[in-house]
């Protein structure tokens, strides 16, 4: 390869990490809220596969890509409701509890698309979020094809989501509560604070971001829905999560590491190196447990991580 | 009857249909500490909990300054002056001390944390009442005594002026326990109303003003302490009967050294040393009794000495035999029984039936099985003995553990670590949370085991049962031995030893 | 989850009312799609029960599904929550495939080793997961999943030509070449009922799991699900005794695994049926006793054979039956508190004793 080839491989690999590490960010930074208030939501994936759906019907029935990405976020919410009723009110094993949200959202998924879009010989798609050229900056050399050459969600993703959710977790007095609650849910609830409020929020709120999610694959990657569109992205969000310390800037960097795994997976099946792409296809699985082994030993959970609350036992 | 600042008229309180509080009255002066007395479950925390606000009253009513207030929260209880210290901490472990008083309050600026001005007031205070507390340190490097120190801080913070305190001597030596009370009284002094939930007589004694003593969630009388008032007379109220308070003196002397342990080190949890160079040597037929107050070690050198935590290093020995660093299952092979400090996650499979937790540490014992598989049969029949041998109170073997009182449960781990004639015992807090007839049987228990001839290692913050079954008395602080007492040794002397001090003179041996 | 030993009426009964809510809601989906519910779950019994050939399909589906349940239930009593026992499922038929077309000898010697290949393979696959939670800590619902996705990519690699090992080079499918037909289970109706002697295997399964539960591991399983700590102190290894439970657990997929191939395709295919989420529900709704799982699992033996025909007969959507299935999951979890809520609201006087203090 010539060494401007080289540069446009990396170039484009570059970009491609930021744009596919934005439906691992985002599910992430949601599931940072969700695991810090004590509840592993191992049914983002399945969340985020609702986002998806609901995402791409509504954009493609309404022709409104904004409308499909809210219509995601809300089916993240409602679709977390179910998760929050079973490990916050009625106490389940949440393991289990995920298990079983992944289970659903695969018959609902397809339900769902199945009622609105019926039996067709051709998929139906949407014209995607356009990617947003910035001006100046996109004409920088090199890094304004990586950094300044996106669609808006991805835009959006790291300079307001990111900030807004490290600011929120980490300087306002909700951010506390939430911490508070999956460390020791008996003394928050001491000190005035509504344990079952607060833990609810959390979930609904990382189903809220799942949701994005979810919508972002259908209506700002890929123009159409398939049943296995989110292909673990949920479960690798939730392994970020750890991986970061339930922190958000390193959930960035997580997401990012996992980004360009999937980038340059993609990359290399383009370019036909050596390797069968069936082996680049695992990559980003066997990069989850390899991140999974490294950060767990280590990790310091959340003290109520798991447990549910109630008043009345000890 | 206007300077009484609560009054609780007719308090009823019921759990799964069972009154745990039936028709009680408690009525607190304006500046003086009340004490609250009653056994374990006499419904001593179930009152304030009715009172602070986190459990709702089927019945009564609650006056405060004379006004009658309904309080359905915590919050509640704080917006009417009302602070409560339990007995475990409410505090969250990797938060700093400031951010641990911000989550009671509202912040000053709206949905943003005041941190820095929190902690500024935080100091002023902490140095109001020599107290020591720095804002910014974080909970899990504090001290239980410092722990104390910051709940009650935060209290104040909040303004409060009627202060609960569930047993707060529990985790403090003697020596604390006599600084705290002078706390107690400046605060006392300033203008607060202090109610302190105890099972101590001898803290009614030294510094309450009036007593209100509790017995099966009844209210047996109130009154205020004077010279007329004899510990006898409160233990009267308190269980209906004297207390037995010695144990007779043993009938046999111990005989030689059967359990030795030599300079054994052992890391905590957080991969810190917390047993240095700790040497203790047992008796055939002796109770070694190891005073402390909580978390100096004890629980690594129980569990060390049972295989369930790797030493560093050093050794231990039975009848001359190293038997130092193997697996657990060694250790239940060479009939070292050990009572743990959990019952609930570590002595008992608390969803499994009662006749399989007896049976649990012998799962591959063929007196067990009937053609090579568990016998049901067998089983039962083995729990039917221990029902009968240790009187344990459930429906019928196959009831899960965890629906079993806290007493009962002791017994059925009893049952499983008595009942094959131990060599050592190891027995970490084996009355914590039990009532006192509970802890009398469990006591009795251990003696008997030590009378056949057992090794028996006694852990314990409660120095009055140190006192009352041991043979000798060790001392540990900090992960060290500071000292080894004969039987009948003063308490104050432990009391030193359990602060990290010394004797001057050595009475070791 | 208790002493699963014994399952009691009122158990039982709420199980029954649980699926009821399921087939209910699921009406509602039937009518929301178009259709009427009485015709599809007609459609749906008949598509179960209405000819000798359906019958014997329904035992077909039956022995994967139930042998599935069957693995899963073992890690699932320890607490140890195998997802992936669908990569072992696969493992166990690429085994069981390099076994059949690439090993020299005699037919029952090949048979012989592709059982064991299989097993091995799924006990292996499963036994991964098991490692890197002893080592590591790692979440074994993530790990087992994830080794579940490497290794369906693993099986298309294996059947893609030209690079893949076990490619059919006479075809252009992804599949593998035909396995020699002196390996091919019996057929037990005859040749053109699908029914095979793997339903020996399956009754010896069975047999199998009644008696694992009073056995010396098997309480020590079921310890180790009781918590590390307790079991610990009762003397468990609990490291080995995870390895243990993992590698049963895959063995019964990789036997799944090795019946696929055996008995029903007769050779390795890129595409095949999942039955990693099926089993989850069906140990979880059989309460992971054995007895539990039994009769679960040939309700949704009829639930899936029916579902399919109902598509075939009526206009409805084959995801109705898959929602149901999510449905009666999450019907399962929540049961537990449920069933205590209700029977809390009926006695107003349980025997209990309070909170102390």
């Amino acid at each position: 390869m010539a060494d401007s080839t080289i540069l446009a491989f990396f170039i484009s690999l570059l970009a491609g990490t930021v744009r596919l590490a934005t439906p691992i960010l985002l599910p992430a930074l949601g599931q940072i809220y969700t695991q810090r208030a004590g509840i592993l939501n191992l049914g983002t994936e399945g969340t985020m596969l609702m986002g998806a759906v609901c995402g791409f019907t509504v954009a493609s029935v309404t022709g409104s890509l904004w409308l499909g990405m809210a219509a995601g976020i809300m089916a993240g919410v409602a679709y977390s409701l179910i998760m929050a009723w079973l490990s916050v009110t009625m106490r389940a094993n949440q393991v289990v509890a995920g298990i079983g949200m992944n289970i659903l959202s695969t018959g609902l998924a397809v339900y769902i698309y199945r009622l609105v879009f019926g039996i067709r010989t051709l998929p139906p798609s949407v014209v995607p979020f356009p990617t947003v050229e910035i001006p100046v900056l996109s004409k920088i050399p090199v890094l304004g094809t990586i950094l300044f050459s996106h669609n808006i969600i991805v835009y959006l993703t790291y300079v307001l989501v990111l900030p807004f959710s490290w600011f929120v977790l980490e300087k306002t007095t909700f951010g506390l509560k939430i911490k508070a609650v999956g460390e020791n849910p008996r003394a928050a609830d001491s000190k005035g604070i509504n344990v079952g409020l607060v833990r609810y929020l959390s979930v609904l709120i990382g189903g809220a971001y799942a949701g994005a999610g979810g919508a972002f694959m259908t209506i700002a990657y890929m123009n159409t829905f398939t049943e296995k569109i989110i292909g673990g992205f949920g479960f690798i969000a939730v392994s970020v999560v750890i991986f970061a310390r339930f922190k958000p800037i390193n959930a960035m960097f997580g997401a990012l590491l996992f980004g360009m795994a999937q980038a340059l997976q993609l990359r290399l099946q383009a370019q036909g190196v050596g390797i069968p792409s069936q082996f680049l296809l695992m990559m980003p699985y066997i990069m989850t447990i390899i991140a999974l082994v490294i950060a767990s030993k280590k990790a310091e959970f959340p003290s109520a991580y798991t447990i549910p609350y109630s008043r009345m036992e000890r | 009857m206007e300077n009484y600042v609560v009054e609780m008229r007719h308090i009823t309180k019921v759990f799964n249909g069972v009154a745990a509080i039936d028709n009680v009255d408690f009525a607190l002066r304006k500046c003086s500490i009340h004490g609250l007395l009653g056994e374990n479950g006499a419904g001593k925390t179930t009152l304030m909990n009715v009172l602070f606000g986190l459990y709702k009253a089927e019945e009564g009513e609650i006056r405060i300054n004379g006004e009658k207030v309904a309080i359905t929260s915590p919050v509640d209880a704080m917006s009417h002056g009302i602070g409560m210290v339990h007995q475990h901490f409410m505090l969250c472990r990797p938060l700093s001390v400031v951010e641990n008083v911000m989550l009671g309050k509202k912040s000053r600026r709206g949905i943003l944390l005041d941190t820095e001005e929190t902690a500024k007031e935080l100091k002023a205070l902490s140095d109001k009442y020599h107290m020591g507390v720095d804002p910014y340190s974080r909970i899990w490097q504090l001290s239980i005594g410092e722990q104390q120190r910051v709940e009650i801080l935060t209290q104040l913070y909040m303004g409060c002026d009627i202060l609960i305190l569930d047993e707060p001597t529990a985790v403090l030596t003697p020596q604390e326990t006599a600084e705290f009370f002078v706390t107690l009284r400046k605060m006392k002094e300033d203008g607060k109303s202090i109610i302190l939930i105890t099972h101590k007589l001898e803290e009614i004694i030294s510094i309450v003003d009036e007593v209100t003593v509790l017995r099966d969630g009844s209210l047996i009388g109130s009154r205020l302490v004077d010279a007329g008032l004899s510990k006898a007379d409160l233990s009267n109220m308190m269980v209906g009967r004297q207390v037995l308070f010695d144990f007779p003196a043993p009938e046999k002397a111990p005989g030689k050294v059967k359990f030795s342990i030599s300079h054994l080190v052992a890391k905590n949890d957080k991969g810190v040393e917390a047993i240095h160079d700790v040497s203790l040597e047992i008796r055939e037929g002796e109770v070694l009794g190891l005073a402390g107050v909580d978390g100096n070690g004890q629980k690594e050198l129980c569990e060390v000495l049972t295989g369930l935590r790797p030493l560093v290093s050093g050794s231990f020995s039975l009848k001359g035999e190293d038997i130092s660093g193997k697996a657990p299952s060694f250790y239940i092979g060479k009939k070292i029984s050990h009572i743990p400090e959990d019952r609930l996650t570590t002595g008992l499979a608390v969803n499994w039936s009662l006749e399989k937790n007896l049976i649990f540490k012998r799962l591959a014992d063929p007196s067990l099985k009937k053609h090579g598989l568990i016998s049901r049969q067998l089983v039962r029949k083995n729990w039917e003995k221990a029902r009968n041998d240790y009187q344990i109170k459930s429906i019928n073997g196959e009831e899960l553990s965890r629906s079993l009182s806290g007493g009962n449960q002791q017994k059925v781990i009893l049952a499983r670590e008595l009942g094959g004639n131990p060599e050592v015992l190891i027995a970490n807090q084996p009355t914590r949370g039990l009532d006192v007839g509970a802890s009398e049987y469990v006591r009795q228990r251990i003696l008997d085991a030590r009378n056949n001839g057992a090794s028996v290692l006694l852990v314990s913050a409660d120095l009055e049962e140190i006192l009352q079954i041991s043979d000798r008395v060790a001392v540990i602080y900090d992960g060290r031995i500071m000292g080894v007492l004969p039987r009948g040794a003063n308490p104050m002397d432990i009391g030193v030893l359990m602060m990290g001090g010394k004797l001057d003179k050595e009475e070791t041996k | 989850m208790t002493d699963r030993t014994k399952v009691s009426t009122s158990q039982l009964l709420s199980t029954f009312a649980m699926v009821l809510v399921a087939l209910l809601l699921g009406a509602v989906l039937i009518i929301f799609s178009g259709n009427s519910p009485a015709e599809a779950y007609g459609a749906m019994l008949r598509g179960a029960f209405g000819s000798k050939n359906k019958i014997s399909e329904l035992f077909v589906k039956l022995i994967p599904i139930m042998l599935m349940a069957f693995g899963v239930s073992i890690a699932f009593r320890a607490q140890l929550w195998n997802i992936g026992a669908t990569g072992q499922f696969v493992m166990g038929a690429i085994a069981t495939t390099i076994v059949a077309l690439h090993v020299a000898g005699p037919i029952p010697v090949r048979m012989v080793l592709s059982f064991l290949a299989a097993v091995v393979a799924g006990a292996l696959w499963a036994g991964i997961a098991g490692w890197l939670r002893n080592k590591f800590n790692a979440n074994e619902v993530i790990t087992t999943l994830m080794l579940s996705h490497i290794a369906r990519y693993f099986l298309m690699y294996v059947v893609t030509g030209p690079s893949g090992f076990l490619h059919d080079p006479h075809s252009d499918l992804t599949q593998s070449d035909a396995i020699p037909e002196g390996m091919h289970l019996a057929r037990l109706l005859g040749p053109s009922y699908r029914l095979h002697s793997g339903l020996f295997v399956l009754v010896l399964a069975i047999v199998f799991m009644f008696f694992f539960w009073k056995t010396t591991t098997g309480h020590r399983i079921d310890l180790i699900g009781q918590g590390e700590k307790v079991s610990i102190y009762a003397g468990v290894d609990v490291r080995r005794t995870v390895m243990t439970t993992m590698l049963i657990s895959g063995a019964f997929a990789g036997l799944a695994g090795w019946l696929e191939i055996v008995a029903i395709q007769y050779r390795l295919q890129s595409t095949f049926t999942d039955y990693g989420n099926i089993a989850t529900i069906i140990a979880l709704l059989g309460a992971l006793s054995p007895a539990g799982i039994l009769a679960s699992a040939c309700f949704f033996s009829v639930l899936l054979c029916g579902g399919s025909s109902m598509q075939r007969m009526t206009n409805v959507p084959y995801s109705v039956v898959d929602v149901m299935q999510g449905l009666i999951i999450i019907l399962v979890i929540a049961k537990a508190t449920l069933a205590n809520r209700i029977k809390g609201f009926w006695e107003k006087r349980p025997k209990k004793e309070a909170a102390n203090g």
